[in-house]
This record gives C-alpha cells, structure tokens and sequence, in this order.
C-alpha cells in the first residue's frame, strides 16, 4: 500500500494528514507550530507517519507542503498554496460545496470552488491580523477565557453590542472599556462574533457565495462565529464530516496522492 | 541559466540614489536632476551638463516621520521617498522636477522643500511643480510645454547654464532613443516560450537605466544585449504560467522576483518605473517644436490612470489586453501601491473589466512599498498561478477530447 501525505504549516497550529491509495484518511493530527517552521512540519509528519504504522517521513510515496511555512516541509515533493489545496480538501469532503470562509491564524480567505476541487477565485483579507485567529485568541484573552468558553458564552447572548473597531488591539481596548462599564459580557462577545462576521461576508461576496458556505480553519470550530455567520450573512453554514482545520492539509495531501499514484 | 555578467553591477546601482555613477558624473559638475514619475519627460532632464535620476528608496524601513508630515493614509510611496529625503538620501540632488500629478506626491515635494532637504553648498537646488491637466486634449499639450519650459528648462538654464536649445533637446532625444532601442531589443527576448532573460533581470536592467547618467552605462547594455543574443536557457523553464504586470509603481526589483519565485513569469511590465511606457523611442519631425512633440508624445504614452476620459480608459484596457495577447501571457496582475488613489480606483474597476469582459484570467492585488517579506502576497500570486497552470491543463484535455 502507498500512503501520501500533506502537510499545512499555518501560523498558529500544523496540520498533518496522511491517506491511503483510495484517499482514506489513515493518521492525522494537528499541532501548536513553533517558530521554525520546518521544525513545526518534522513534529507534524513524524507523529503522522507513527500512527500511520510507517517508520520514516521517507515511506511517504508524495508529500506536499501548504501553509505560510509550505517551503519548509522536509522531504517535501512540492509545495501548492493553502488556497489551492482548502479548495480540494472541501471537495473530497464534500463535493456540493462551492464556496469557502477559511478563517486561518492570521488571514481570513474567500474561495470559490469548482466543480472538480480547483480554484475558480479566491480573495483575501489585508496584511492585519483583524478577524483573524490572533483576533479572536485575543479576545478570549481579554476575557480570561479559553476560545471555547468565550464561543458558549457569545452564544447565550439574547442582544448584540456592536463592537465598532476592527483592529485587534484597538477592539480589545473597547472590549475592557465594555466590560469596565458593566455592559453583559456576553453580548459584548455576541459583537466580537458580528463583526468577525461581516467580515467574512465580503470574503464571502467575492468568492461568490450565493446560498451555502462552509468553514474551515481553526475558526470552523467556533459555534458562535458560525451562528454569527449565518445570521449575517443569511447563508447556510455546511457542516463538514471532517475536522475543518484539516482541510488544507486534506487538500495537500488529495494532491499528493493524485501525483504519487 | 549562466548569469549575466553585469548582472551584479546594475544592482548595485539600484542599492542607493546616490550610486558610484552619479558620483562620477557629480564630480565632472555634472547636474543631477530628481524625479519620479513618467509626465516629467525624463529626455528634458538629461539635455547638455544635466542627468536624470528617477528617485527610489532602496532597503526602506519605518516611514514613522514622513507619516506624521504626511498622513498615515498616504501612499506608501511618498512616504518612503519623503522619509528618504529627510533621512539625507538625496542631498546630492541639485534640483527635483516634481509634477503637481496627485496629492500625495504634491505633499511630500512640499514637505521636503519646507524641511529644506537639499545638501550643504547646494544653493542653486531647486523643486518645481509641474502642473498637468487630466485631459489629453491639445490644450493640455500647450499648458505642459509651457510649464516645463517655465519650471524645468529655464531654471535649468538659469542656475547651471544648460544648454535647453531646439538642438540640445533633439541630441538628448537621440541618446535616449539609444537607450530605448537596447531596452526594447531586451524586452522583445521576453516573448520567446523558454526566454533568456527573466522579468526580474529585465526590470533590474531597466530600473538602472533610470538611475544614473545614461552615457555612464551604455557600455554595460551593449554588452549585456550581446550576452543575451547567445545565453543558453535553461532546458526546462522554472516557470509555470506567464504574467503581465499591470499598475503602478514599482522600483522593487523583490517585488518581480517575488512573483517570479511564486512559479509566473513576468512576461511584461505595464507599470511605473517599468519600460511600458518609459523605454519606447521618441519618433521627431523638423516642423514642429521639439518641446511639443515630446511632451505630446509622453501624453499620448502614458497609461496613468489620472486619465479619466474615455478614449484614455479604452487605452488603458486594449493595451493590456494587447500585451498579454503579444507577450503569450495567461493573465495579467493588476497592482497598485497601498492608499495611491488613482491605481485603488483603477484597478478594482480594471481588473473587473478585464475578467469579465476580455476574459484574461486577472488577480488584483495592493501591495507594500517593500514587498518582498510580504507572505500574504506570496499566497496570493501562487494561489494565482496554480490557477493559470490548471486552467492549461484543462484546456489542454478538452482540446484532447475534441
């Protein structure tokens, strides 16, 4: 049996998947990356491959690298950008999927699928890290939660407090003024998911979502952003089988196995 | 490919505005003229004693004072040249030909003439404002001769005794033309399959014609031309797609090599400080003024977006349509500086326009003064170009499926 991997160095977290010749998923795990991303990519594969009952990186028949750190993956093959290879993640996991809100670390994108899993467009955020992982890390920060707790409690909120700034630092000085005056914090963390998600909305617009959008990203996993979404942008959020953090290193690793087969 | 055995010489030129070339023609009291953009004729400022040298601000960091002088929503371009000029980078200037072409610019001409930037014993230093209209009608051609020959030419004249005669005017358009014809015969290289020359290395070549006297380096250009007509390209091309770069300005060599590295070509450069427009011989007739001509000419040139009237907006949109047709290219990056005004407007309607209606795959980007460590825009032009190459490939199967 040939076994392919892919592996997405982001700027917060390393994801790694392996699969097999029919594209099952036989090891997978995601990492805090380090600050030498290569490091980060060797950690990844080779908790990867033990799973995967390999013994070496090298057993991989292909790897490609993704991510910010894509072209420091050891013993990769070649390197395909995150956006390409979200795009294909999505569509092995779900092939109706047509657009995509890939809410990373320090970017947010929007990307149009088509039908055989390329890229048809794609848009992106600018250079702050505004509506971003960093973002939300930074929020949760400020009120002493883990990223879970703050998406359950922006959930219980009945009322939204728009929060007016965007950028991290200035929203995380009007979220201690909120907090300071003793407005209900879960409605302040209600705003801080809005305006994540208006956001996302104009990512959304121009990848041309019309009906449906799915999520991926660290950011897919918070319930209350997806809540948020949907709300703001009247668009359903397709849940994906597969953990949505894994998508681009899905998508690596789909394109290696396409090549190395 | 072998590399090119000037290669290391131009970019040392582009390392400062003050390079080894300026200081030689400097201490032969040659007059080192300053500006920055195409409506200034760079021709008129290279007549008799005088050379042009198109300003740049090389290795740039915070522009932290040029922004409190300016404002933070200026673009990235004034600021760094305004920070460079007040960091001292252009004391060897002995006067600027600035142009009245957009507010940011205007700002940071002003501000450096209020913080008096000009060198020790440079008494005779002067900036003009040039002020051209936003149309290209007939009458714009009149005015723009009128204000170079009063704020350029006769300064010139007066203060360094240049020669700004008919007949200086008509030489230094023949030594330009001189220059435009090595540059052209370099960038035609550009539209072979596997082409000897890389969009990095030709922007490198090119920038450094705009940054030292012209006479100083022509020895190096004929013997690079000559290089090139039997360098060996490599046996398979690094590159996976080909590009047009459409926008505005760019002096970043990093910035071509980034998109270079991200696996596209760069097959022609549509911008600012590139040699589209910029590197086209001037053609003169002996019946009309040569001032008139060339400022003409220039006009008719130039793709800036200032130029808001219809005919000016088809221009822009046919030519680049065209260069991706004469250059093989399969699409065309549209940029623009952050916070340029002009280019923002531009190109989101252009790269719109380009997509929709001419059907040439565009990404649209704005970009840093400094690109190069930019990793969302690395993403950005791969993503990009791994688009172009499936977009081949499918065409390709369809074709094989016929």
């Amino acid at each position: 049996m040939k076994y392919f991997g892919g592996c997405d160095v982001g700027s917060t977290y390393t994801k790694t998947v392996i699969l097999d010749e029919d594209g099952r998923i036989v090891s997978a795990n995601t990492i805090k990356s380090k600050i030498n991303s290569a490091e980060s990519a060797k950690a990844g594969l080779e908790l990867a491959v033990q799973e995967a009952g390999l013994k070496e990186i090298s057993d991989l028949t292909y790897l490609i690298g993704t991510g910010y750190g894509r072209n420091k993956v050891p013993q990769a093959a070649e390197n395909i950008s995150e956006i390409s290879c979200h795009a294909m993640g999505v569509h092995v996991t779900d092939p109706s999927v047509r657009a995509i809100i890939d809410i990373g670390g320090q970017d947010v994108k929007g990307i149009a699928v088509d039908t055989d899993g390329t890229v048809k467009t794609f848009a992106m955020n600018d250079k702050c890290a505004a509506g971003t992982g960093r973002f939300f890390e930074s929020m949760a920060n400020a009120f002493e939660l883990s990223l879970e707790e703050f998406s359950n409690l922006s959930l219980t909120a009945e009322n939204v407090i728009p929060i007016t700034a965007q950028c991290t630092v200035f929203a995380e000085s009007e979220v201690i003024t909120l907090v300071g005056e003793g407005k209900p914090r879960n409605e302040i963390a209600a705003g801080i998911q809005q305006a994540v998600a208006k956001r996302c909305f104009v990512m959304a617009k121009k990848a041309g979502a019309k009906d449906a959008i799915t999520l991926t990203g660290g950011c897919a996993k918070n319930q209350g952003l997806k809540a948020a979404i949907e709300k703001v942008l009247r668009m359903k959020v397709i849940d994906l089988k597969t953990d949505p953090q894994l998508m681009g290193a899905l998508g690596a690793a789909e394109y290696a196995r396409q090549k190395g087969l | 490919m072998k590399d090119l055995k000037h290669m290391i010489y131009f970019e040392k030129l582009l390392d400062s505005a003050y390079n080894d070339l300026v200081r030689e023609a400097q201490a032969e009291n040659r007059v080192a003229v300053g500006y920055t953009c195409f409506h200034i004729p760079e021709v008129l400022l290279n007549l008799d004693n005088c050379f042009s040298v198109r300003l740049r601000a090389p290795y740039m960091g915070s522009t932290e004072i040029a922004t409190y002088y300016l404002a933070s929503s200026s673009c990235e371009f004034s600021r760094a040249i305004l920070e460079r000029a007040i960091e001292g980078g252009f004391q060897f200037l002995d006067a600027i030909a600035g142009v009245d072409i957009c507010e940011c610019m205007n700002r940071c001409y002003e501000n450096m003439e209020l913080l008096d930037i000009k060198g020790k014993n440079k008494d005779k230093f002067f900036i003009s404002y040039v002020d051209v209209p936003g149309k290209d009608e007939e009458i714009t051609v009149e005015h723009v001769v009128e204000q170079l020959q009063r704020k350029v030419l006769n300064p010139l004249h007066e203060r360094y005794g240049t020669d700004i005669s008919e007949k200086a005017i008509r030489e230094a358009a023949e030594k330009h033309n001189e220059i435009c014809r090595i540059i052209s015969e370099m960038g035609e290289m550009r539209k072979a399959e596997n082409p000897v020359i890389t969009g990095a290395e030709f922007h490198k070549i090119v920038l450094a014609t705009y940054v030292c006297p012209k006479d100083l380096i022509l020895d190096k250009l004929y013997e690079t031309l000559e290089e090139l007509k039997t360098r060996e390209p490599d046996k398979k091309s690094p590159f996976r797609a080909r590009v047009v770069i459409v926008g505005g300005e760019i002096d970043d060599p990093d910035m071509i090599e980034l998109v270079e590295e991200s696996g596209a070509y760069v097959a022609a450069d549509r911008f600012c400080y590139g040699s589209i427009p910029g590197r086209q011989e001037i053609i003169l007739n002996d019946e009309e003024d040569v001032l008139t001509q060339i400022v003409r000419f220039n006009i008719e040139q130039t793709a800036c977006p200032r130029y808001v009237t219809p005919n000016k907006i088809q221009f822009r949109q046919d030519q680049a349509a065209q260069l991706v047709e004469e250059y093989h290219a399969d699409g065309i990056i549209y940029e623009q500086m952050k916070f340029c005004s002009y280019w923002s407007f531009e190109r989101t309607l252009q790269s719109h326009v380009l997509a929709e209606e001419y059907h040439i795959p565009t990404l649209s980007i704005d970009r840093p003064y400094q690109a190069k460590s930019s990793g969302q825009l690395r993403t950005r032009v791969q993503a990009f170009v791994e688009s172009l190459e499936i977009k081949k490939i499918k065409a390709r199967r369809e074709e094989a499926g016929k």
